[in-house]
C-alpha cells in the first residue's frame, strides 16, 4: 500500500468525509484519490487560509474535514488558525506537504518550511512527521483522533525522508 | 437602508436556519435582532465568513444558509468568491452590507468607496444569481428570491453607516460554536 492510501483509509475509518486543499505534488498523492473516491468532498481554495475557513465551517455545519496545504502557503493560515480553529476549538487535521528539507532544489522554499514546527509549537498546535512508509497509518490515525478527541488542530509533516524530494523540472 | 433593518428583515424569515456573521458590525446587528442558537459569530479570522458558510453549506445540504459580511472583509477573500462559484452549492446566501468603510477600525474609506463593484466580482467569479440591493423594498425582493430559488446567492447591499451601540454577544467563541453545532447534530 502506498502511503497516500493509508491517508484515504484513515479518513475514511474516522468519517472525515470533507477536505478542502491548495494543492502540491506531495498532498496530490492523497487528494487524487479523494477525488475518485464519491465517498469524499474534495474542494479547492484559492488559497490556504480560506481552505481552513471552509474546514472550520464543515465542523460547525457538524461534519469533519481535513486541510491539505503546501509549507510555502502554511504562513497564509496562521490568523485562521488562531483565531478560528484554536480560538473556536475547532478541530481540523492538517497535512502540510513539506518543502525545504533533504535535497530541496528551490531556495526560497527553504527559509518557509524551516519554521513551521517552530510556529506549530508556538501556536500549541501539535504535530508529528512520519518518516516510514509503515508507520504512516499510525501517525495518521492518531492525529486524526487526537485532534477530534482534544478539538484542536494537529499537523502531520510529510517530509522527504518520507515522500522524497522533488526535483527541478528539465 | 441600515444593516440593522436587513438583518431584521433576514431573521423575520428564518426558522432555525444557519446564519453566520462576519466580525464587527455585522455580528453586532445579528445579535441585536435575536441570539439565537442557529447564529456563528465572529471575532477575528477577518474574511473568512464567506468560507465558513460555504463549509457550513457542504456539511448541512438540507439547510439554507445564510452569511452577513462586510465589504471590508470581502476585499480580503475575493478568492472566496470563485470558490463559491467552482463548488456551486445551491443551499448558499451570500449576503454583503457596503458600508464603504472599515467601520471598526476607525471609519477609514474601503475601495468600494472609489469604486470596486463587489457585485460584479461575484458575477465575473462566476456566482450566477447575484443581486443589488439599495433600499430595504429591494433588499427583501432579492432575500425572498434567495430563500425560494436554489444558489448560490449574493446579495450586494449598499447601507448608510450610523454607528448603533454596538451589541456585544457575551457568548464565548468556543461555546457559540458548539450550540450552533448542535444545531446539526443534535
Amino acid at each position: 500500500m502506498h502511503w497516500s492510501d493509508e491517508v484515504v483509509e484513515s479518513l475514511r475509518a474516522h468519517e472525515v468525509w470533507r477536505a478542502a486543499y491548495v494543492p502540491d505534488a506531495i498532498n496530490w498523492n492523497v487528494l487524487a484519490k479523494l477525488e475518485a473516491d464519491p465517498a469524499f468532498t474534495v474542494v479547492p481554495a484559492a488559497r490556504e487560509e480560506e481552505a481552513v475557513g471552509i474546514a472550520a465551517g464543515v465542523y460547525a455545519g457538524g461534519g469533519r474535514a481535513a486541510v491539505f496545504l503546501q509549507s510555502s502557503g502554511f504562513g497564509n493560515t496562521v490568523n485562521a488558525l488562531t483565531q478560528l480553529l484554536t480560538a473556536h476549538r475547532i478541530p481540523a487535521p492538517l497535512f502540510i506537504g513539506m518543502r525545504g528539507g533533504l535535497s530541496e532544489f528551490n531556495a526560497v522554499q527553504v527559509p518557509s518550511a524551516r519554521p513551521i514546527p517552530a510556529i506549530l509549537d508556538a501556536l500549541g498546535i501539535q504535530h508529528y512527521a512520519p518518516q516510514r512508509e509503515d508507520e504512516v497509518r499510525k501517525f495518521v490515525d492518531g492525529a486524526i483522533e487526537l485532534c477530534y478527541a482534544s478539538r484542536e488542530p494537529v499537523a502531520v509533516l510529510w517530509q522527504a525522508q518520507l515522500v522524497g524530494a522533488k526535483r527541478a523540472a528539465p | 437602508m441600515l444593516r440593522r433593518e436587513g438583518i431584521a428583515a433576514l431573521l423575520e424569515r428564518l426558522t432555525d436556519e444557519p446564519v453566520i456573521a462576519n466580525l464587527g458590525p455585522a455580528t453586532f446587528d445579528l445579535h441585536a435582532a435575536g441570539d439565537r442558537d442557529a447564529n456563528l459569530y465572529t471575532w477575528g479570522a477577518m474574511g473568512l465568513a464567506s468560507s465558513i458558510g460555504l463549509g457550513v453549506a457542504l456539511a448541512a445540504p438540507g439547510s439554507k444558509v445564510f452569511v452577513t459580511d462586510g465589504d471590508g472583509s470581502l476585499l480580503m477573500n475575493l478568492g472566496s468568491l470563485a470558490t463559491v462559484a467552482r463548488q456551486s452549492p445551491p443551499n448558499l446566501v451570500h449576503i454583503v452590507w457596503d458600508n464603504r468603510m472599515w467601520y471598526e477600525t476607525g471609519g477609514q474609506p474601503t475601495h468600494t468607496s472609489t469604486g470596486t463593484d463587489l457585485a460584479g466580482v461575484a458575477l465575473a467569479s462566476g456566482i450566477r444569481n447575484v443581486a443589488k440591493a439599495a433600499t430595504l423594498a429591494e433588499f427583501e425582493v432579492a432575500l425572498d428570491r434567495a430563500i425560494r430559488e436554489p444558489g448560490p446567492w449574493f446579495i450586494h447591499v449598499d447601507v448608510e453607516e450610523t454607528g448603533e451601540p454596538r451589541a456585544r454577544p457575551s457568548v464565548a467563541p468556543e461555546e457559540n460554536l458548539l450550540r450552533f453545532r448542535r444545531t446539526f447534530t443534535g
